[in-house]
């Protein structure tokens, strides 16, 4: 009856920015990203791949209600980064390692193809 | 701002056996999260083309429209175009009413019976617009004569069904119908030590007896050697009884299993919407497409710039 609608889960409505960051106002170098309209698809890789990055001090994420459409990752870095590099560095680290993945699985799949 | 610094992993991947419908495939050196996040994807985020509305035109069969219609919509359809495809909510040329060829295919079926066998209606007889998008032929390459349609009702004399429906392209996580994943699941790679000093001071009794504990058929004896060899370790379903088995027998230690976290071993099955293979290389770019997107936007960094710069004078007074 009252059930949001089913698109409501991955279309971000407009007017609405999909990453919004808020810094901490007691912590240096800590810092909040709203992500809307995901889940912990992202949320979870991106905390892994920050965790991988010694500069960053606490990374973690929350889905903050089955039905708010939207995940909250915070960051806290040491001095010589910010949060907002270390997500960036994050991003751009999984994107290679997707790139990379693409192509072993397309160099598999050719290998596969021959023995045919 | 990036100084050269990367914190890349580099994943090996090897297939080990691939056929249209089913892949399974070993992910080592990159983490659960990957693994997840593509098991993830590829259930739920990955898009085909299924029906979505139903237009009855004729229906006097037993079943209601409305069942006919979630019927339809379940049925798998080729969808190899799906990715290129636009979603009609966001198609500009038909305003989402699904009448465009960017976004929705149309399919018609007209069944009538008219003598005393029942007739099946399957999925052979949706007539499709498009040549690319058709239902999922199932039939047996061994058995050609044989028609192997998803039946959708079956009609006695005199009942018929007539109907148009609209394809349309969407993802698994706003109805199932769309998930091109019948199952997609990842384990871990077991790594099994046997305590050689300790398994060889067992019986030849009690060595059958520990083996046999084993639900799935991981170890067995050497029929020359009398030792215990493993023979299958993926067998193995963490179901900790032959741990428990050797605790039992007074010899804890006997053996050591242990999960590898960066080896994980895939099987993707799919619904025949897209070729399993396929359906990998589809959930890899829907990833990195959901990546880019949650990308910094140029504003929110200029944004945070100037309060940066706020931030430092307010720091260093």
């Amino acid at each position: 009856m009252n059930a949001p609608d089913r698109y409501e889960r991955f279309v971000v409505p407009e007017g609405t920015k999909k990453v919004s960051y808020e810094r901490d106002t007691k912590i240096i170098n800590a810092a909040s990203f709203t992500v809307e309209r995901e889940d912990h698809t992202i949320g979870n890789i991106l905390r892994m791949q920050l965790h991988r990055d010694p500069n960053v001090l606490f990374a973690g994420y929350k889905l903050p209600h089955p039905l708010q459409y939207k995940i909250i990752v915070r960051i806290h870095t040491a001095s010589q980064s910010s949060p907002m590099q270390a997500y960036n560095q994050a991003i751009n680290d999984l994107d290679k390692e997707l790139d990379h993945l693409k192509n072993a699985f397309e160099i598999e799949l050719a290998k596969h193809s021959r023995e045919y | 701002m990036d100084g050269g610094v990367t914190y890349q992993r580099f994943p090996k991947l090897k297939i080990r056996e691939m056929r249209d419908d089913v892949v399974k495939f070993e992910l080592r050196e990159t983490d659960a999260s990957m693994a997840n996040a593509l098991r993830r994807v590829m259930i739920a985020e990955v898009p085909t083309v299924a029906i979505d509305l139903v237009e009855i035109e004729v229906n006097s069969t037993v079943l209601n429209d409305e069942f006919i219609a979630h019927r339809l919509g379940l049925i798998p359809l080729t969808s190899d175009r799906a990715m290129s495809m636009r979603f009609s909510r966001d198609c500009d040329a038909c305003d989402g009413d699904g009448q465009c060829e960017f976004c929705s295919v149309e399919f018609h079926l007209r069944a009538k019976c008219l003598t005393d066998q029942t007739l099946d209606v399957t999925s052979k007889d949706l007539y499709s617009s498009d040549h690319t998008v058709v239902p999922v032929d199932f039939s047996d390459p061994n058995e050609p004569g044989e028609q192997r349609g998803i039946i959708i009702v079956k009609l006695r004399r005199g009942q018929e069904l007539r109907l148009r429906a609209i394809a349309r392209k969407g993802i698994g996580k706003d109805h199932a119908k769309w998930s091109p994943a019948a199952t997609v699941t990842f384990m871990y790679e077991p790594m099994i030590r046997i305590n050689e000093d300790l398994m060889e001071n067992l019986s030849l009794e009690d060595k059958r007896s520990w083996v046999e504990s084993s639900p799935t058929k991981v170890f067995d004896i050497d029929p020359v050697t009398q030792q215990v060899v493993v023979v299958d370790p993926e067998a193995y379903t963490y179901d900790d009884e032959v741990i428990k088995k050797a605790e039992a027998m007074g010899k804890p230690g006997l053996v050591e299993i242990e999960a590898k976290e960066d080896s994980f071993i895939f099987t993707v099955e799919s619904t025949g919407a897209v070729k399993a293979s396929q359906l990998v290389l589809n959930a890899i770019e829907i990833l990195k497409q959901k990546l880019d997107a949650v990308r910094l936007s140029d504003d929110t960094v200029e944004a945070d710039d100037q309060f940066g710069e706020l931030g430092a004078h307010m720091r260093g007074g």
